[in-house]
């Protein structure tokens, strides 16, 4: 018996982690806003976007997460 | 330590802490997933072929993100600032005809020969000839294309964010080295599915800000004939009537049968960098899926790659130029423009993550190539010629140690190019030397009985050379494009589409002629290699919607349609 990670599983904790970091950064810039903010600031692309990837990477973590498997690999 | 401890003079940007966590997560999975599978590529099969396990999705996704290189991400944006919209023929009528093909008609014998290569093939259909030829080139080509995308890569990232050149080669090349030394094919097939979705994330806010900052589609078009002067930038079919009504300097006729046939079926159905991703797979209906599925998706990519270069053209306050001003001006060139469209929507994080997929573009482009060239050195030159009896252990730790060795050659290549710049003008064309003559020389051995064995080594040669000849022709004197493109208003392009043309045509002619001035080879011979020679495997779909033929005609559809929609 062996325990195996699949590739949609690694997908989904860097989606999870990208999209918590990126969101967490969204909201942090509203009480600090940028110096040089880029275009369109004000339409706080890293909070909707981050917590977009966030939720994906939590469905696919969870979704994906490794299990005990019998001579079988899951991809 | 801060990153841009590393800076250069100027630079475009500034990454923050939070960019470099964004960096350093990316690089801490993918490392990890190298160690990770390092147990599980210890035969030939596994290192080499990623055990043949792989499912359509995996191997779909792989096959079209072992294309998506930092320099076919960053190069056909600059070319769509360049040229319009004319790029995406390189995407479309240049892709997916061509994967269709691959899954529907090529795929099942590559994948019933059993072979672990393209010259792989070539040996079982035409002997060691086609196959020496055939692997020698691509492996001397393969790494040199490793080395010149890694130059590009780093010149960007030198640029953008004034990273030193020695800094970005080094850490890029040593960090796929060890996850595809350790975990083989299905190391950098694991990878190379992430870093697709890495790409997609990290490049997707760009086209969406930018189409809502420019108000649309329409006020895009408008805006680009305002700024321009002229509005031949935004069609895709309706200025290819003659070479001098489009800034590309192409006609269709160059688009469909240079582009569209020759180029685009040669490089989908006979490179053996992407063919090697279809053929890891688990079944033979994944084997027909993954191309499919690959297909789908290449059509989108021109969302994050076509569309920053049309917006650029629009909402930028400056004008780019091409790279050799660039050098001189201190201007930005045209390569630059993905790099400045991210900066201009990306803050802090944002801006992390499209670096992030502008680096994996490149580390899944190097990937696939060191992982193609490892196979094609230690199947097809060594296993064949240098070292025919070695144990299957042996030839797993030559896969391991020709991978770092590949990865070693693409860096002195990187540093050659570094002080021999004018060699990147000419690398993709020395690549379609060996790719045009390729596909005719692999389509009659599949699909015509009586090529021979002695045809297929000299209709790939003259290929070879036709098209070597044409190139030099053209070097030499300039004013000869006009016979090679047919039209004394062709231009660089044009040249491209029109010299593989020619070398796929005269391969085709002398494979026929000598096939018919020598002796066939019996037809028991050829089961499993030629059509009416084999019988395929039935594939049994629970239902109608499952078949291949259908996913691949809705695929066609959609193709069609927005070859329409954008005319």
């Amino acid at each position: 018996m062996r325990e195996s990670f699949s590739i949609w599983w690694f997908a989904g904790i860097l989606l999870l982690a990208y999209g918590v970091v990126i969101c967490s950064t969204g909201i942090w810039e509203l009480s600090h806003p940028l110096a040089n903010p880029p275009v369109l600031n004000n339409l706080h692309a890293p909070i909707w976007w981050g917590a977009m990837l966030a939720v994906a990477g939590l469905g696919y973590t969870i979704g994906f997460r490794p299990r005990q498997t019998v001579n079988k690999r899951r991809k | 330590m801060h990153l841009t401890a590393f800076a250069v003079s100027t630079q475009l940007a500034r990454l923050n802490w939070i960019d470099i966590l964004v960096i350093a997560i990316y690089f801490a999975i993918v490392v990890f997933i190298g160690f990770y599978l390092r147990g599980s590529s210890n035969t030939s099969e596994e290192f080499f072929m990623a055990g043949r396990e792989m499912t359509a999705w995996i191997a779909g996704l792989s096959f079209v993100s072992a294309n998506l290189g930092s320099l076919e991400l960053m190069g056909w944006a600059g070319s769509t600032y360049q040229y319009g919209i004319l790029a995406m023929h390189w995407y479309w009528i240049g892709a997916i005809p061509a994967m269709l093909f691959l899954g529907i008609v090529m795929m099942p014998f590559y994948y019933i020969s059993k072979t672990h290569s393209v010259p792989g093939y070539l040996k079982l259909r035409y002997g060691d000839g086609a196959r020496a030829l055939s692997a020698v080139s691509f492996a001397f080509m393969t790494i040199l294309m490793s080395g010149i995308n890694m130059y590009s890569m780093a010149i960007v990232m030198k640029v953008v964010l004034g990273w030193d050149l020695n800094f970005s080669i080094w850490v890029s090349s040593i960090t796929v080295a060890v996850y595809v030394a350790l975990g083989g094919l299905k190391s950098a097939i694991y990878n190379e599915v992430l870093q697709f979705i890495l790409i997609w994330t990290g490049a997707l806010l760009v086209p969406i800000l930018g189409l809502i900052e420019v108000g649309g589609w329409s006020n895009l078009r408008q805006q680009i004939a305002t700024n321009l002067g002229r509005s031949d930038y935004v069609h895709l079919w309706s200025t290819l009537g003659h070479f001098s009504d489009n800034p590309m300097g192409v006609n269709w006729f160059g688009i469909v049968f240079g582009l569209g046939f020759v180029v685009s079926f040669g490089y989908w159905t006979t490179d053996f960098l992407v063919v090697q991703r279809v053929l890891s797979a688990d079944s033979i209906r994944s084997a027909r899926m993954a191309p499919i599925i690959g297909a789908a998706f290449k059509m989108a990519v021109p969302f994050i790659v076509i569309l920053p270069g049309l917006l650029a053209l629009a909402v930028l306050p400056f004008h780019l130029v091409a790279q050799d001003v660039a050098v001189q001006t201190g201007q930005h060139s045209f390569n630059e423009v993905l790099p400045l469209m991210l900066v201009r929507y990306c803050g802090p994080g944002l801006l992390g993550m499209g670096v992030t997929a502008l680096i994996a573009g490149f580390m899944s482009g190097m990937a696939g190539n060191v992982s193609a060239f490892s196979t094609v050195w230690t199947y097809d030159i060594y296993g064949a010629f240098l070292n025919k009896k070695a144990t299957d252990r042996h030839y797993v730790a030559m896969g391991r140690w020709s991978t770092l060795i590949g990865v070693l050659i693409s860096v002195g290549t990187a540093y050659l190019v570094q002080h021999a710049a004018s060699i990147m003008d000419y690398v993709q064309e020395l690549f379609s030397f060996f790719i045009a003559p390729l596909f005719g020389t692999v389509i009659l051995g599949m699909l015509w009985k009586r090529a021979t064995k002695e045809a297929g080594f000299w209709g790939l040669l003259a290929g070879t050379v036709t098209s070597i000849s044409l190139w030099l022709w053209v070097r030499h004197d300039p004013s000869a494009l006009r016979y090679v493109a047919m039209s004394p208003d062709a231009k660089h392009m044009a040249e491209n589409i029109y010299r593989a043309f020619w070398a796929w045509i005269v391969c085709v002619l002398v494979t026929v002629v000598v096939s018919y001035m020598t002796t066939a080879r019996p037809v028991a011979e050829l089961e499993g290699l030629v059509y009416g020679a084999s019988v395929l495997p039935k594939e049994h779909d629970d239902h109608w919607y499952q078949r291949p033929i259908v996913w691949a005609s809705i695929v066609a559809l959609i193709f069609v349609f927005l070859n329409i929609v954008f005319w």
